[in-house]
């Protein structure tokens, strides 16, 4: 949960996810239990604002720099607006589980299909027939 | 030997560059006192309060304390009060006239007082705060999507983290709504920051300056920063803040200006008439930045009030 580590990298009591330092901090606290390569997992729920700075700061480094696929829960629609744009104006992608458990990707789209094939090849995650060819994530 | 800076009857972005020419006149004297004249004052935006701030700053790391003469009209002073002006300003200038010792509005159109901003920690209070009462304002009275006060918040944190980050040294944030006849006859929310430190152009010269050559200045400094996105920092992910905070203004309708040194530079949306970018204007220190969001208009007409 994000928002535990955020609980435990700033002074405070805060929900939001906001400034480089905060973010920087945050990131920190992630990465130091991080394997490099990895496929991580980061629930957003009971996070507040999320600024544009701590987006770049949280998940674009960790994208760009740390892990394989990177997969966000509990995104608000006010997260995303946060995310999008930092993540496609480098070019990078993250997965998503929506409400509904479908996942899809956010940021750039050309490498979002490549991290859905990575998840699914590693049995993470599977094609639902009947529906589209939507991909969820596995009960493994 | 004192020197008089008078202060605006209505003091807002529109009559800042007086007030600026009037600073610039005087500023320069070294060993003089600088006496900053608000007695005739009728109106202040946030925009007013913050610069007048910073150039109270400004004038007291050059030396003496300076001195302000708070309005006379009984009716301005309280609301500069409630607004929180003279919390901040008793710690930078010696304050003359009759100041009320009225709180500092917790319930009115003053969604954020005039509020310090010195570290990351005071970007994280701003946004607490703004988040729980903007959200009315923005939805019912401004007509704007309930989303859209998170991007409120994420504009205001970026706004209040250009001091942070490049000032190099505090400032001051203040929001406001008001019915803004002037221009539009409708309400808005103004976000006014201001800063006396080094400035837009001092903080990206090492990066840019070779890159613009001859055209560097002020002006090139704003446009860099605004319009291209680019950062005093080598990280790619940096220059989001200013980028965000002009696609959410976009969407809503909404205006930015940047005044830095002896430049200024707008997004204007279509309501309004203001000019892109001005240069050679007088010498001001550090950063003023005005973010406006309009009530959204239906077909139906404004928003219910």
């Amino acid at each position: 949960m994000v928002s535990a580590v955020l609980q435990q990298s700033v002074a405070g009591f805060y929900t939001d996810l906001v400034t480089r330092p905060t973010g920087r901090a945050v990131r920190e606290n992630i990465e130091r239990d991080l394997p490099p390569g990895t496929i991580a997992v980061m629930d957003f729920t009971g996070v507040g604002c999320l600024d544009y700075s701590c987006a770049d700061e949280i998940v674009a480094k960790l994208v760009r720099d740390k892990v394989k696929v990177l997969l966000l829960r509990g995104l608000t629609d006010g997260h995303r607006e946060a995310i999008e744009p930092v993540l496609s104006g480098a070019g990078l992608a993250v997965l998503c589980e929506r409400a509904d458990g479908v996942l899809e990707g956010l940021g750039a789209s050309e490498p979002a299909p490549a991290l859905l094939d990575e998840l699914v090849e590693r049995r993470l995650a599977a094609r639902i027939p009947g529906e589209g060819g939507s991909i969820r994530l596995t009960a493994a | 030997m004192t020197r008089l800076i008078e202060v605006p009857t209505q003091f807002d972005d529109r009559s800042f560059d007086q007030f600026a020419a009037a600073y610039s006149q005087v500023s320069d004297g070294a060993g003089e006192r600088l006496l900053f004249d608000a007695h005739a004052a009728e109106w202040a935006s946030p925009y007013g309060l913050v610069g007048l701030l910073a150039a109270g700053e400004a004038a007291a790391r050059k030396g003496e304390r300076p001195l302000l003469t708070a309005p006379a009209n009984p009716d301005v002073v309280s609301y500069w009060t409630r607004a929180g002006f003279f919390r901040e300003a008793a710690d930078l200038f010696e304050v003359h006239g009759k100041v009320p010792k009225a709180k500092v509005a917790a319930e009115s159109d003053v969604l954020l007082p005039v509020t310090p901003v010195r570290a990351a920690e005071d970007v994280h209070a701003v946004v607490s705060t703004i988040q729980q009462r903007a959200s009315a304002i923005l939805n019912s009275e401004l007509g704007l999507d309930p989303k859209a006060t998170m991007g409120f918040a994420m504009a205001l944190s970026e706004s209040c983290q250009n001091i942070v980050e490049h000032a190099g040294t505090g400032g001051w944030v203040a929001v406001q709504a008001y019915n803004w006849r002037r221009k539009l006859a409708r309400r808005v929310v103004v976000i006014a920051v201001a800063d006396a430190g080094v400035g837009f152009r001092h903080s990206l010269e090492s990066t840019q300056a070779k890159r613009f050559g001859e055209r560097w200045g002020d002006a090139a400094a704003l446009e860099a920063a605004l319009v291209q996105g680019v950062s005093r920092f080598r990280d790619p992910g940096r220059g989001q803040g200013l980028a965000g905070i002009r696609r959410y203004l976009a969407r809503w309708e909404g205006k930015v200006a940047i005044r830095s040194g002896t430049a200024r530079i707008a997004i204007v949306p279509s309501w309004d008439d203001d000019v892109p970018l001005k240069d050679g204007l007088p010498a001001f220190p550090g950063s003023q930045v005005l973010l406006i969001i309009p009530e959204q208009v239906s077909e139906k007409g404004p928003s219910k009030k």
